[in-house]
């Protein structure tokens, strides 16, 4: 039986494996939702999901349900979801507008600061009962970043800038293929489901050594994969000769700390990229931002980056992923394309339309990501067998000088030893 | 109703077809999809034909919201190609599946296009590797005259829980 002492907890991780009870124990996952989602940063959501006054987006940090909602001075509020009387869900739908947010149980009314405005039949109130003990209760620490928000549910902890680091760049390369430097999330949800610990999607967003065997069946005779980006013909070269093409080998992953990490671009043929479609959406960005620039923007430079511990962005087909662990075993994942403000609106729905084909419960891509995590939970059953193996490159990273971080090739473990660093270092503390 | 696009549409009559011909290529539809028979499903669309399943209800365009399924002829060869494809893990092994087609009616005619609009609801349970599920709702064929028969110019399946969480789904409804 686990303690959560820092022994007890420091024994599941070794510099090249880990214990499979990571994945497995209800014990720690119980404890994960204490120590590392109860007080890491975590991506809540994007201000573009409310622009108006009042408008809301409801969702789940760790399990806990919060409201984001923005007030009428404009500024973005993230709120428990759990009413301050007795307990209920407040607001019950994923979006929509409530300047005033009432109980369905009681009746209860907050303002969109959290604020106890209405207290029906109050002459039954107690005599020192005061409304202002009783708002929804904001989470202890926000934070935005070019309208990524994020909360954390302790009220000490490390800073939001140190925590971010150096992933700022990443977000910013995103958004600054924007015309208008903002992105929108505002065209839906993808939702799908798998029957796997939270964290195999965590280690699969950055894991470039699995493309050719898990997705070999978007993978045509001549080694490529279908075409994930508008102008694009085809997609990268994974398979030459049956085995993994030397472009996808050449690839490099970034331990950038705190569990964060990311993949280098994909090789595909960038000048052949075009499109009459992508060519519009070169010269708006072109028309703001002067030519030298807009190049530079557009030259790919990530594939995907994961902020730990629970959103990963992709520069590839670009949307942003949020990882929400229900169970040990059961995690659902939303994905949300990105809109570039002020870009042309066919390279949008563009966007929209291959990630369907990447990344909706029905694509080409994601299922048979969901089929391994499933078997992995299954295979992980066999308790014999205590340890999974992370030690690809084990000791053959070096330092890149631009970013000042750990580089290995991405089809190593790297990133996913960086990972456990971060989880331990939550976990072996009591929250 | 959901909306479908078809304001151009007529609300003539046709006379070539009885009623029972569109339920009976809808079956047959049906058919070639619970045997498998992703090519010849494939076949039954028009070169220029789309199968949607939008992701909320009411959804109105495909183009500034994501959808499950939005596939072009492009996209629908990727899809067959992938599901004949021996290493498809989420199809090792492969799904099972029985569709039931119901209430098929003629909703509206356009003869210039020899285009008719047909309402179906559909039930489609699935079942592979120890779990059996459920997918229901309401479906618009938009079918293109073509000889004695017709194939599909735009499909489109409002399932109820399109909004929902979902599993992997490898197979269309
Ligand atoms: S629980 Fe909300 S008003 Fe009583
Ligand atoms: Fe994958």
């Amino acid at each position: 039986m686990l303690n959560g002492t820092l022994d007890t907890i420091g024994r599941l991780i070794e510099p090249g494996r880990v214990s499979r009870r990571v994945y497995t124990d209800p014990d720690i996952f119980e404890l994960e939702m204490q120590r590392l989602f109860g007080r890491s940063w975590l991506f809540v959501g994007h201000e573009s999901q409310i622009p108006n006054p009042g408008d809301y987006f409801t969702t789940e940090l760790g399990r806990q349900p919060v409201i984001m909602i923005r007030h009428r001075d404009n500024s973005v509020r993230v709120l428990l979801n759990r009413c301050t009387h007795r307990g209920a869900k407040v607001l019950n739908e994923r979006s929509g507008n409530a300047p005033r947010m009432s109980c369905l149980y009681h009746g209860w009314v907050f303002d969109s600061d959290g604020k106890l405005i209405g207290v029906p039949v109050a002459e039954g109130c107690s005599a020192n009962f005061d409304t202002n003990d009783f708002g929804l209760a904001p989470v202890p620490r926000i934070e935005t970043y070019r309208g990524f928000v994020f909360a954390s549910l302790a009220a000490k902890g490390i800073s939001f800038d140190d925590h971010l680091g150096g992933m700022k760049a990443n977000i910013d390369d995103l958004a600054d293929r924007a015309p208008d430097g903002k992105l929108a999330l505002d065209a839906g949800v993808h939702r799908y489901m798998f029957h796997g610990n939270w964290k195999l999607q965590v280690e699969n967003v950055l894991d470039s050594y699995h493309v050719p065997f898990g997705h070999a069946s978007t993978v045509s005779k001549d080694g490529t994969q279908f075409a994930r980006r508008e102008g694009d013909e085809r997609g990268a070269k994974v398979i030459e000769k049956d085995r993994t093409a030397a472009d996808w080998k050449i690839r490099r992953s970034y331990d950038m700390g705190h569990g964060h990490g990311w993949t280098s671009n994909t090789k595909l043929d960038d000048d052949k990229r075009s499109s009459p479609v992508y060519e519009a959406y070169v010269n708006a960005l072109a028309a703001k931002v002067g030519e030298a620039r807009a190049n530079d923007i557009l030259k790919p430079k990530f594939h995907n980056s994961l902020i730990y511990p629970n959103v990963s962005i992709m520069g590839l087909n670009i949307h942003v992923r949020v990882i929400k662990p229900i169970a040990v075993d059961l995690t659902e994942v939303n994905v949300y394309p990105i809109r570039l403000v002020g870009a042309p609106e066919a390279i949008n729905a563009a966007n929209i339309r291959l990630l369907n084909v990447t990344h909706s419960a029905a694509s080409f891509v994601q299922t048979d990501d969901a089929e391994s995590f499933f078997r992995v939970q299954k295979g992980l059953q066999s308790q014999l067998t205590e340890w999974v193996d992370i030690s690809r490159g084990l000791g053959a990273e070096d330092h890149d000088q631009d970013t000042n971080a750990p580089r290995g090739k991405a089809t190593d473990e790297l990133v996913v030893r960086g990972q456990y660093r971060a989880w331990l270092d939550y976990m072996r503390e009591a929250a | 109703m959901a909306a479908v696009d078809m304001d151009t549409m007529t609300r003539k009559p046709e006379l070539a077809f009885a009623p029972g011909d569109f339920e009976l290529f809808l079956h047959h539809e049906a058919r070639l999809l619970d045997e498998r028979r992703f090519r010849e499903w494939m076949g039954l669309f028009t070169d220029d034909g789309i199968y949607w399943v939008p992701a909320v209800p009411g959804q109105e365009s495909p183009l500034n919201h994501v959808s499950l399924f939005y596939d072009d002829r492009t996209h629908m060869k990727t899809r067959v190609a992938r599901l004949e494809h021996p290493m498809i893990h989420v199809q090792t092994p492969p799904s099972r599946t029985v569709h039931q087609i119901g209430r098929a009616m003629l909703e509206e005619t356009q003869n210039d296009r020899g285009e008719f609009l047909i309402y179906s609801t559909v039930i489609m349970i699935e079942y592979r590797q120890d779990n059996q599920r459920l997918f229901g709702g309401h479906q618009y064929h938009r079918l293109r005259r073509e000889g004695s028969s017709f194939r599909i110019a735009h499909k489109k399946v409002d399932l109820v829980n399109c909004d929902g969480p979902f599993g992997p789904i490898a197979v269309p409804i």
